[in-house]
C-alpha cells in the first residue's frame, strides 16, 4: 500500500480512464489512462486521428476552445485535479502545451515570440534578458535569427521558437504535440536533442505526442500506443522498440504491408474483445 | 497662384479631417486585430461616448473630470461587452460576432438616448472653427483652428497607441492574440483581459473622435453614420493594419474634400457623403486586401 502511494506521488501527471466528447456528440477518446513520472519523457504514439492531440488538450484544458469536454474519468496534474481551470491557469501551475503545427506569431520577431511566453510571469526587463540568455543557450540557432519576423523563418526554426516560447513560461511539465511534423530528419534530431537537454538540465517532465514512433521511442523513457481513442499497448521505451507488433506496425518492419494495430492484436490473442469500429 | 493656394488649403483641410477618420478607423483595426470582426458598434460607441461626456459636463463636472469619467464609462462598456457578448460567443464564427456587434450598436444607441435624451447638444471645446491668423500671415493659407487641433490630437493619440502596442507587455499580448489566439492562450495570455484593453482603447478613440466632430457639427445621432466612414478607410488601408488606417484616413479625407470642391458642383454638391464609398469600390476591384492589408490567401 505504502509502495503504491509512493509511485502515485511520483507521477507529475495522472490520466485516469478519460472519455472526451466533441460538440456533445463525437467521442474522440474512450478510455485513455496514462501517467507521466516526474522528470521523465513519455511518448504518446499513434496514427492520425488516434486521439493524441485530444489527450494533450484535455490536460492543458485547451479542449474547451474546440468545444470538446472531458465527460468521464479524471486528470490529476501535480496532485491537483484538472477540472474547471483554463489554459492560463494551467500555465500558472507550470504546465504548458506546445501546439501541433508550431503556431508561431508570424508577425512578431523570433525574440518577441519567445518573450511572449513569459507574459504570465510579469518579469522586469532585466529578468527577461536573463531568461532569454538562458533560452538562447539551448536554442543557439534562434539567437542569430532573433530579429527576424517569425513567419519568414524555416519550419525547424519555428518549431524551436514554439518550444522556446513555452520554456519562457518556466514550465515543470511540457506537452509537445508532433514536434517532428514536416521536418527533415536532421532537424528532428536537433530538436529532440534540445528536448532531452531541457528534460535533463531543467528537470522538465515531458509528454510527447508523435507519429514518428522510432524517433519518439529512442528519446523517451516510456511509451503509450493509442488508436481510435483507446490505449492499445504501453511499456518502457526499450520494450516497445523491441516489441514485434510495434516493429511490424510502426517501425516499418513488416512482411504483409500496413494494417490496423487491432488486427495484429486480434491475431495474437482472442482475449481482446469488445472494441468495435 | 491664388488658385494653387486654394488647392493646398483644400488638401490640408482634407488631410486634417482625414486624421479623424484615421482615428476612428484605428478603433476598428484594434478590434479587428483582436477578434477578427468588423465592429459595427464603433459608430454607436462614438455617439455614446461623446453624448455621455456632454451629459457629464452639463452636470457641472469640470472638463478634465468629465473626460476621465467618460473614459472609465467606456472601460465599463468594454468590460460588459467582453463578459456579456464576446465571452459567450468565443470560438463561434466571425459572422456570428459581426451580427453581435450590430446588436451591440443598437443597444448603445438606445442606452445613450435613454440616458441623455435625443436633442442635439452643443459641445464647446473653446476652439473656434475659423482660420488661424498667424498661418494666414505667414503662408496665406486659411486653416481652421479646430481642424488643426483635431489633426494634432488624432496624430498624438495614434502615435501613443502605436508605441503602446510596440513596446509594452500588454501590447505584445495584443499582437500575439491578433496573430493566433489559440497559441496565445496556450502560453497563458488571458484573452479576456486583452479584449478588455482593446475595447477600452477603442472607447477612448471613439470619445476623442466624437468630441472633435461634435464640436463642429453638434453632438447628435448623425455621428453614428459619420463613424461608418471608417469603412472605406479600412477598405483602402486594410482591415488589420494600423499604418493602413492612418494612410487610408488621410487619403479619404483629402480626396473627398478635393472632389467636393472641384467635381462637386457638377453633381449639385454634397458628394463628400458618397465619394469615399466610390473610391472604396475601385479599391475593392483593384486591391481587395487594401494598401497595407495582408494578401488574402485562402485554400479551397
Amino acid at each position: 500500500m505504502g509502495n503504491y502511494q509512493m509511485t502515485d506521488t511520483d507521477n507529475i501527471l495522472e490520466i485516469d480512464t478519460i472519455e472526451v466528447v466533441y460538440d456533445s456528440v463525437i467521442a474522440a477518446l474512450h478510455d485513455v489512462s496514462l501517467s507521466v513520472p516526474r522528470g521523465k519523457i513519455v511518448a504518446l504514439l499513434g496514427g492520425n486521428g488516434a486521439g493524441k492531440s485530444t489527450t494533450l488538450k484535455a490536460v492543458s484544458t485547451m479542449l474547451a476552445g474546440e468545444r470538446g469536454k472531458v465527460t468521464q474519468g479524471s486528470i490529476t496534474y501535480d496532485g491537483i485535479p484538472v477540472t474547471n481551470q483554463d489554459p492560463a491557469d494551467m500555465v500558472g501551475l507550470g504546465l504548458v502545451q506546445v501546439l501541433e503545427g508550431r503556431r508561431c506569431f508570424g508577425h512578431l520577431t523570433v525574440e518577441e515570440n519567445i518573450i511572449s511566453g513569459a507574459y504570465s510571469r510579469r518579469l522586469g526587463k532585466a529578468q527577461i534578458r536573463d531568461e532569454l540568455d538562458k533560452i538562447y543557450g539551448y536554442f543557439k540557432r534562434l539567437k542569430d535569427r532573433r530579429k527576424s519576423q517569425a513567419g519568414f523563418t524555416s519550419g525547424g526554426e519555428q518549431q524551436m521558437v514554439a518550444v522556446a516560447r513555452a520554456m519562457m513560461a518556466k514550465p515543470r511539465m511540457l506537452l509537445l504535440d508532433e514536434p517532428s511534423m514536416g521536418l527533415a530528419p536532421q532537424l528532428v534530431a536537433e530538436i529532440f536533442n534540445i528536448v532531452n537537454e531541457l528534460n535533463q538540465k531543467e528537470g522538465v517532465s515531458i509528454l510527447l505526442a508523435e507519429q514518428n514512433t522510432n524517433v519518439a521511442l529512442r528519446n523517451a523513457d516510456y511509451g503509450y500506443i493509442i488508436e481510435t481513442g483507446h490505449v492499445m499497448l504501453h511499456g518502457s521505451a526499450e520494450s516497445l522498440l523491441a516489441d514485434e507488433k510495434v516493429k511490424e506496425l510502426y517501425l516499418g518492419i513488416s512482411r504483409e504491408g500496413r494494417k490496423n494495430f487491432r488486427d495484429v492484436l486480434r491475431r495474437e490473442s482472442t482475449r481482446h474483445a469488445g472494441i468495435h469500429h | 497662384m491664388t488658385e494653387f493656394l486654394f488647392f493646398i488649403e483644400v488638401v490640408v483641410a482634407g488631410l486634417l479631417a482625414g486624421t479623424m477618420y484615421s482615428l476612428v478607423a484605428l478603433g476598428f483595426v484594434l478590434i479587428y486585430k483582436a477578434s477578427s470582426t468588423f465592429n459595427f458598434a464603433q459608430g454607436a460607441m462614438v455617439f455614446f461616448a461623446v453624448l455621455s461626456f456632454v451629459g457629464f459636463m452639463e452636470w457641472g463636472l469640470p472638463f478634465v473630470v468629465a473626460f476621465l469619467v467618460t473614459i472609465a464609462l467606456m472601460a465599463l462598456v468594454g468590460l460588459a461587452t467582453e463578459r456579456l457578448v464576446l465571452k459567450p460567443l468565443r470560438n463561434q464564427s466571425e459572422d456570428t460576432l459581426l451580427m453581435a456587434t450590430i446588436g451591440l450598436g443598437f443597444v448603445l444607441e438606445g442606452l445613450a438616448q435613454a440616458a441623455w435624451g435625443v436633442e442635439v447638444r452643443r459641445l464647446d471645446l473653446g476652439i473656434g472653427d475659423f482660420p488661424i491668423q498667424w498661418i494666414i500671415d505667414s503662408t496665406g493659407l486659411f486653416i481652421s483652428a479646430l481642424d488643426l487641433t483635431a489633426g494634432l490630437v488624432a496624430a498624438t493619440l495614434i502615435i501613443a497607441l502605436a508605441l503602446l502596442f510596440k513596446y509594452t507587455r500588454m501590447g505584445l499580448g495584443l499582437r500575439a492574440v491578433a496573430d493566433d489566439p489559440g497559441a496565445a492562450s496556450s502560453i497563458g495570455i488571458p484573452l479576456g483581459s486583452i479584449m478588455l484593453m482593446v475595447w477600452t482603447a477603442a472607447g477612448i478613440v471613439a470619445l476623442v473622435a466624437g468630441m472633435m466632430w461634435g464640436a463642429r457639427a453638434g453632438v447628435q445621432f448623425a455621428l453614428v453614420d459619420l463613424a461608418l466612414k471608417a469603412l472605406p478607410v479600412l477598405i483602402i488601408g486594410g482591415f488589420s493594419s494600423i499604418p493602413g488606417a492612418i494612410i487610408g484616413g488621410l487619403i479619404i479625407g483629402a480626396t473627398e474634400k478635393v472632389l467636393e470642391v472641384y467635381i462637386g458642383p457638377f453633381f449639385g454638391g454634397a458628394i463628400e457623403g458618397w465619394a469615399p464609398y466610390v473610391l472604396a469600390i475601385f479599391f475593392l476591384l483593384w486591391r481587395p486586401e487594401g494598401l497595407f492589408g495582408e494578401k488574402i490567401i485562402r485554400r479551397v
